[in-house]
């Protein structure tokens, strides 16, 4: 009797033994929190993935600029929205049952897991350059296996590209600020060379961290698999720039002006490169000068077309003057 | 129990209705953020793809009616003082008018004009003022060979638009329909001024329609 009871009671322990064993989830702690950051960032990359597109165009300079801020005001919200959502509970269950938010809250995609390692390979490019080694330093501390730049087809060109994607990214927040701004009368609009230069010199800025190794970067983004989208970054680079500038004209000034503009930072940016003056003064005064230089070229073209005109006015007149005096004006 | 399921059955009526009318208020405000459009006349792009196909359209309208415009300069720096001087000056509004409209939604909607402007510019003129030197006939030919070139033209994006989603794009059929309607009517007054009586009336009209043909193409991608 005791023996039987005493076999009971082992069996009961035995099944509450067999129960813990069995209840941990599938996965480990470690997994179920690489999973949860996992989603969180890849709903932090949307943002910044999204944000990295060029902004979408639509109707005046008002609204367009209102669908900009409702745009990215929405992804925050989602953002945070879900964000307690993931962090709940690890059980792999609810992110299924969860319809509120975006639809790829829980996957990440190839783009996102992309940018990602970028992102983290940014930190490695002072100690080891635009290379593949800062890729996979960047993938391996994100617990990455270094072997993750196989996906990157363009090599280091594709650390340069995200990094400039990333920075017109960070330009075009700043300008639609700005624009926000002087909507709302709280500053006062900018003279448009001025405004031209504090564009281009908070761009250029940008760069200082990585001031040293630029050289090499503008060189990979001359090679002739990179130069197209480098071209298309730089195009949409200018765009933004004149369009929060307030350039609104649908002719040939379109495309004069950007040129300018192009021309112009391309050469700023060359003599930062090589700029050793305290905060870089000799660059800004450079950049200064060349916008003088193109404001004094079009207010040059400007008179020498009014001046055209008036010449033209004047032999007309000339022309009348002297049918009349010839008589050939008067018909008989 | 059982009193409780009732009272839920005779409650339910009451919740369902007001559960209803809320989702009937939820339709109609979103119908009506739908309806009062806060954008202009294109809406905001889904895709890239989307945004080609409508900048591609709108930068070929807007060298059409630059072209147009420049074609109808030319007729009036020869026709300009004789008597068909109004009725060319009359047509010529218009299309400045619709010239405006399209520099409006352009720079609204941050699409690049087309490079070959100043090409269209001179082409423009030229065609026109040759055209004027035949004669009246000979520009009101040109107009016929234009307009009908324009009309077939925009009435092919009202195709496209139409195919893809018609409530999507309203605003921009609506602007693109009254326009070829005013182009149609300049054709109608071309026709009405004697058009048809210019010399080699087919060659003409043939050649300047095959040029507007080859203009639209390039003009859509450069």
């Amino acid at each position: 009797m005791a023996a039987l009871l005493r076999g009971l009671r082992a069996g009961r322990a035995l099944r509450g033994l067999s129960s813990v064993v069995a209840a941990p989830t599938a996965t480990n702690p470690q997994c179920g929190s690489l999973r949860r950051g996992f989603r969180c960032a890849g709903l932090r990359l949307q943002d910044e993935s999204k944000s990295d597109k060029p902004p979408s165009s639509t109707s005046s300079s008002t609204t367009y600029h209102e669908h900009y801020q409702a745009r990215s005001a929405e992804q925050d919200t989602v953002a945070s929205a879900s964000d307690p959502a993931a962090d709940q509970s690890t059980d792999p269950n609810t992110s299924y049952q969860d319809q509120s938010g975006e639809q790829d809250e829980e996957y990440e995609t190839e783009e996102q897991l992309q940018a990602r390692i970028l992102t983290a390979a940014l930190e490695f490019v002072p100690l080891h350059g635009w290379s593949m080694e800062a890729i996979a330093a960047g993938a391996e501390s994100l617990g990455l296996s270094s072997a993750s730049t196989g996906m990157f087809e363009k090599g280091s060109g594709d650390l340069v590209l995200h990094f400039i994607a990333q920075c017109n990214a960070q330009l075009t927040e700043i300008l639609a600020e700005q624009h926000n701004q002087v909507q709302l009368g709280q500053a006062e609009p900018k003279k448009t060379a001025d405004f031209i230069r504090d564009a281009v010199e908070t761009r250029l800025r940008m760069y200082i961290p990585y001031i040293e190794t630029w050289p090499q970067a503008m060189s990979l983004l001359l090679l002739p698999h990179n130069i197209p989208d480098s071209l298309k970054h730089l195009s949409t680079l200018m765009d933004d720039i004149w369009y929060y500038a307030g350039d609104r004209s649908t002719d040939m000034n379109w495309y004069t002006k950007r040129a300018a503009l192009t021309g112009i930072y391309n050469t700023t940016e060359l003599v930062m490169i090589q700029d050793s003056s305290p905060d870089y003064q000799d660059t800004w005064a450079f950049l200064d000068n060349r916008i003088q230089d193109v404001v004094n070229m079009a207010t040059t073209a400007k008179q020498v077309q009014s001046t055209g005109e008036a010449v033209v006015q004047g032999l007309m007149g000339a022309a009348v003057t002297l049918k009349n005096l010839t008589g050939l004006n008067q018909r008989r | 129990m059982q009193t409780a399921a009732l009272r839920v059955f005779c409650h339910w009526p009451q919740s369902n209705s007001t559960a209803m009318i809320r989702q009937c208020l939820k339709c109609r405000a979103l119908t009506l953020q739908q309806s009062s459009r806060a954008y202009g006349v294109i809406p905001p792009p889904r895709d890239s793809e989307e945004k080609e196909m409508v900048h591609r359209m709108l930068r070929v309208d807007h060298a059409g009616e630059y072209g147009a415009n420049r074609i109808y300069a030319g007729q009036m720096a020869v026709l300009g003082r004789s008597k068909t001087g109004p009725f060319i000056q009359e047509m010529w509004d218009q299309e400045k008018k619709h010239l405006e409209k399209f520099n409006e939604i352009l720079a609204e909607n941050r699409v690049r004009p087309t490079a070959l402007l100043p090409f269209w510019n001179i082409a423009g003129f030229v065609l026109g003022a040759s055209s004027a030197l035949l004669g009246k006939e000979g520009a009101m030919a040109c107009t016929v060979a234009v307009e009908e070139s324009i009309t077939e033209h925009y009435n092919s994006q009202i195709r496209t638009l139409m195919e893809k989603d018609p409530e999507r794009y309203t605003e921009l059929l609506q602007v693109i329909k009254e326009f070829r309607d005013d182009e149609m009517e300049h054709h109608d007054t071309g026709l009405a001024h004697d058009a048809e009586n210019v010399p080699g009336y087919w060659l003409l009209k043939n050649a300047i329609q095959l040029g507007c043909k080859a203009a639209i193409y390039v003009s859509q991608r450069i």
